[in-house]
């Protein structure tokens, strides 16, 4: 029995429209595949394979580059590697809690400002993160050398050793990840204030509540998906910042995106350095499938950028 | 509802603010007119290091790579990602969940893992092959990789912005696609593909990490220029580069906020 003409003109149109989603999404994806996907994928492989005499990558297929991650070397166990991972999520989080207690008031305040200063003012907070990173860090080396007025000053204040600079330390590299990402915070904390239901925070206030008290049950649940947002676009890069320790840690603060790229630059054992990296890449996306969730959760639905 | 006094400790906080964000770049453009080489102790007003700058040949051979790496990475991005973009939103009835999550994927990537990825597969592609050796050839693929989800991104929510049922009418009006491609899709995401452009050349301006792995010996750019004289501690002219940089950023700033003030939109990008 033959098809009806019908059905066949169906099933042509359904092969047309295949045809055009392939025609105009696949020469991207395919882009993607083959100068992303492939290399990572052939980068974690390497990690799963031996350290060859000249520094290259060669069979048999160990876990030696994740028990030297763990820290096993040829001198027994060390502790280094554990420093640097705790390191740096440790300066993530630190970095990333004062960004938000600094971007919740500048947001804030945005707010209350005059409707036509407000772009003026957001493009004030965003125009320093369009120069680029080195510069901002190398801004922030010349700040804090020794024998400028802001070492002087905390050293006078008994902060640091005599003849001594702020930089290099880690608590440059703090500062230098905070001037990065603050834009971040505040941007998506704004679009949350502008919607703000500020007779919630009326009520509240009329029921006797101390300020601390009305921002925490009537304002901070109205900009959680803002504040979740802004978590995932600073917490994210920081985690795998390469410049900021590089530049202002000065050798001692270094944080695992450094690990990584001395195993491939000076240091030479590459499965090694693939198994930080496979390390980093499990860390972030963990790290964004929980903020995911928590946003999920939050009820912040779309809004939740990634 | 917000007292007077609370709203003067936070304008307070606005400016401390502001000194923050804007003292490290102040610094760099002051003793980028310094007459001395010490970026702690200013003695007097010269022009010295700018003067040296266009004498200076790897400067200006990095200031090359830089622009040719941005301009042609972006042009390829925006028609790679605007077809992207166009697909996305004519099938987005349909599933496509793993084409998100691709596009998603070098956003979310580290920065390093990223670089190192693409130099260790360029590496081992050249010494298979010989093709893709370390140069600009290599850092306008990685660029382009990093681009195209931003440029499909922007387009895809242009199109969305637009009235559907405008499709059915180009549809009745020109019958070849490509007239409706010329006629009708271009023109109305014609602001969507500049601003993709012009993400896209910003970003490729912007990036150091990437490109420092995935550059030659012969392809080095501006920011990986000025990384290699802040590692090996002689800058002199650095703070003059610098600043021309500072300077092209804050001329950006202006023209977006008059491209903003003549349409009334939003400044977020």
């Amino acid at each position: 029995m033959s098809k009806r003409p019908f059905e066949r003109s169906v099933r042509q149109l359904r092969f047309r429209e295949t045809r055009h989603l392939l025609l105009t999404t696949l020469p991207g994806a395919f882009w993607i595949v083959l100068f992303l996907v492939l290399p990572s994928l052939y980068l974690v492989s390497m990690a799963f394979l031996t350290n060859g005499t000249y520094g290259q990558p060669s069979l048999p297929l160990t876990f030696d580059a994740f028990r030297q991650l763990a820290g096993f070397g040829f001198l027994g166990w060390s502790p280094g590697n554990l420093y640097t991972l705790l390191r740096s999520l440790w300066q993530t989080v630190v970095a990333t809690a004062l960004v938000v207690v600094i971007a919740y008031p500048i947001a804030y305040y945005i707010t209350l400002c005059r409707q036509s200063l407000r772009p003026i003012m957001l493009l004030l907070v965003v125009v320093p993160s369009w120069t680029n990173q080195v510069i901002r860090a190398f801004g922030w080396m010349n700040l804090l050398a020794p024998d400028t007025p802001l070492s002087n000053l905390a050293q006078s204040l008994g902060l640091i050793a005599p003849h001594m600079g702020l930089f290099p330390s880690s608590f440059a590299v703090t500062l230098g990840l905070i001037y990065n990402f603050l834009p971040f915070m505040v941007l998506p904390l704004y679009a949350a204030f502008e919607k703000l239901d500020t007779t919630l925070v009326e009520a509240a206030r009329d029921l006797y509540a101390s300020p601390l008290k009305a921002f925490w049950v009537a304002v901070f649940p109205q900009t959680l998906p803002g504040l979740l947002a802004g978590i995932v676009l600073v917490a994210v890069p920081a985690f795998g910042m390469y410049v900021v320790p590089e530049l202002l840690g000065g050798g001692r603060s270094l944080m695992i995106g450094n690990l990584v790229a001395s195993q491939f630059a000076g240091g030479s054992n590459w499965p090694y350095g693939a198994a930080a990296s496979l390390l980093m890449l499990v860390a972030t996306l963990l790290g964004i499938f929980l903020l995911r969730r928590l946003g999920r959760r939050a009820g912040g639905g779309e809004e939740v950028v990634i | 509802m917000t007292s007077p006094s609370l709203k003067r400790s936070l304008a307070c906080l606005w400016w401390v603010l502001m000194a923050f964000l804007y003292l490290p770049l102040a610094v760099v453009v002051l003793f980028s007119f310094n007459s001395i080489n010490s970026s702690a102790l200013f003695e007097s007003f010269s022009l010295r290091w700018y003067e040296r700058l266009w004498g200076n040949e790897q400067i200006m051979a990095s200031l090359g790579h830089s622009l040719v790496l941005a301009i042609i990475s972006s042009v390829t991005a925006v028609v790679i990602g605007t077809l992207m973009g166009y697909g996305l939103y004519r099938h987005r009835a349909r599933r496509l969940g793993w084409l998100i999550v691709l596009i998603y994927l070098p956003i979310v990537m580290p920065d390093i893992v990223f670089g190192i990825s693409n130099m260790t597969f360029f590496v081992r592609i050249s010494s298979l092959t010989g093709w893709l050796s370390p140069g600009l050839g290599t850092m306008v693929l990685s660029h382009v990789t990093f681009q195209i989800p931003f440029v499909a991104l922007i387009v895809y929510s242009r199109f969305v912005g637009l009235d559907a049922t405008l499709f059915d009418a180009a549809k009745d009006l020109y019958a070849s696609p490509f007239d409706r491609a010329r006629h009708f899709i271009v023109p109305s995401i014609k602001p969507a593909l500049v601003s993709a452009f012009f993400l896209s050349f910003t970003l490729s301006i912007d990036d150091f990490v990437i490109s420092f792995f995935t550059a030659g010996p012969e392809s080095s750019t501006l920011p990986i220029y000025i990384w290699g004289a802040i590692r090996k501690g002689v800058t002199p002219e650095i703070n003059a580069i610098a600043s021309l940089m500072i300077a092209a950023v804050a001329v950006a700033a202006v023209i977006s906020l008059a491209f903003t003030r003549s349409k009334g939109s939003d400044a977020s990008r």
